[in-house]
């Protein structure tokens, strides 16, 4: 009965192949491949191969990363309603630690655990004028992984704000913890809580 | 005067667990955050972006429809306690017992098992297909089936795959087969060495435990004994599964159920 775990942590593992660089006016899965191919091409660097290059590797990663995601969207939807408890400053610190405990958790995953895994773009779907659905299919040698973004168009272009793998959508179910967790600590403990797993 | 307003919607918080619960109290919350907002120093806000300002929800409305997936869980004491059982379970026994077989036994070996296994849980999925209408997959099941059973010695290799690409498994079950009539989750169920389920998704595991051959072994013991290998073998191909994802939650019993359940309703949907 457990055997659903695999696919949804491969893929959200994946997620993060998905994601990074410049923008224009450009189509939702064109600036969704573009940072695709570039973490990948980062991955398999023979450059980073070296235990000691991992951290430089790290870097690089997250930086193609984080100016593909719309992490304020995110938080705003992960928290849901619990948005309007937080302060404008408690929802800067929790958008911020938020972001990062995202990237930490996932490069790990990533640097760890690629496999020469292919992207495959199946297709965009526009969801109105500033909304997009872009799928993907991650081949893995033993399975294939469907993956869809959901995307935003800002003033720099398309940006992500959330995953869904195999039905299971990351803001969705950071929501569904949220609000257990804001249920009985306050906005200030969750975020103390996630800077905590930030720094282990 | 403020301050009395301030501690009576203090008081007023419960320790909410349902969600119709958590969003009254939000109402008292969002009234508790104005009355504070008036009290508080102008603090250093000229630091923070209007962005974080805005509190238009708009978009919590369009995704109204999605937070149907919620299943009951009245159950939750026991589940969690079988969560927790689980959880222990795996790290104090299951884990170590299965890094010591992937130490010993080559990969090789562990893949001819697990498509062993997986090929005789074909009269499953060909049950299930066509119990759906699904004529394309239960066919594409019957003939991995006779091919990984003949030339795939009795499935212990996959040729069926790797020379008929276009034939998907169709991993279908009892459960999923209720889902698409009709039936609800009822209720969420945590079990003991299975796992995650709900009412319905156990119901469906163990009418499809009669097309399972391992079902009519006798004695018992030696059945649970190759169930239990079986878990074993399954394992070795995803240790680390389970403590990445359990890593990445803040509440990790909320996380599991949130992932077993859309992703049921997506197998469902399919």
């Amino acid at each position: 009965m457990d055997t659903f775990f695999k696919p949804v942590i491969v893929a959200m593992v994946m997620v993060w192949i998905g994601t990074a660089s410049p923008a224009s006016g450009k189509e939702p899965l064109d600036e969704l491949k573009q940072p695709i191919d570039k973490v990948i091409e980062i991955l398999r660097d023979p450059l980073y191969r070296d235990e000691a290059k991992k951290k430089l590797q790290r870097e690089k990663i997250w930086d193609v990363i984080r100016t593909h995601f719309d992490f304020l969207e995110i938080s705003k939807r992960s928290l849901a309603r619990n948005w309007l408890v937080f302060t404008p400053k408690e929802r800067k610190e929790f958008t911020e630690v938020f972001g990062d405990f995202l990237g930490e958790i996932y490069i790990d995953k990533l640097q760890g655990e690629f496999q020469d895994e292919k992207v495959v773009y199946v297709g965009q779907e526009m969801v109105s004028d500033s909304k997009a659905l872009v799928k993907t299919t991650v081949i893995r040698k033993t399975a294939e992984i469907p993956m869809n973004y959901s995307m935003l168009k800002n003033n720099d272009g398309w940006k992500i704000y959330d995953v869904n793998i195999e039905g299971v959508s990351l803001v969705q179910n950071y929501r569904t913890q949220f609000n257990q967790t804001l249920s009985k600590e306050s906005p200030a403990q969750l975020i103390e809580r996630l800077r905590n797993k930030n720094q282990p | 005067m403020l301050l009395a307003v301030l501690s009576v919607c203090c008081e007023n918080e419960s320790v909410a667990g349902s969600f119709s619960e958590t969003a009254e109290r939000h109402f008292q919350t969002d009234r508790k955050l104005i009355l504070a907002e008036a009290v508080r120093p102008p603090s250093n806000s000229g630091e923070i972006e209007e962005d974080f300002f805005n509190e238009d929800l708009d978009f919590l409305e369009e995704e109204a429809e999605e937070e149907t997936v919620q299943v009951a869980d009245p159950l939750k004491p026991w589940n969690r306690a079988m969560f927790h059982f689980n959880d222990k379970f795996y790290f104090w026994v299951l884990k170590p017992v299965t890094q010591g077989y992937r130490f010993v036994i080559p990969e090789d070996i562990r893949v001819g098992v697990k498509n062993f296994f997986n090929n005789l849980a074909a009269p499953i999925r060909v049950a299930n297909s066509l119990l759906q209408g699904k004529w394309g997959g239960a066919w594409a099941e019957f003939s991995r089936f006779f091919i990984n059973s003949t030339v795939g010695v009795l499935g212990l290799a996959d040729p069926a795959s790797t020379s008929f690409p276009q034939m998907e498994p169709s991993e279908e079950d009892l459960g999923q087969t209720l889902g698409s009539y009709g039936i609800d989750n009822g209720v969420y169920i945590v079990w003991p060495f299975l796992g995650l389920s709900t009412l319905r998704d156990t119901v469906g595991w163990v009418g499809d435990g009669f097309l399972r051959p391992t079902f009519y072994i006798r004695p018992t013991e030696a059945a649970l004994a190759i169930r239990a290998y079986q878990t074993v073998n399954a394992t070795s191909f995803r240790i680390g599964d389970y403590e990445d994802f359990k890593e990445a939650a803040i509440e990790p019993y909320e996380a599991f159920r949130d992932a077993y359940l859309r992703h049921r309703k997506t197998l469902v949907e399919e």
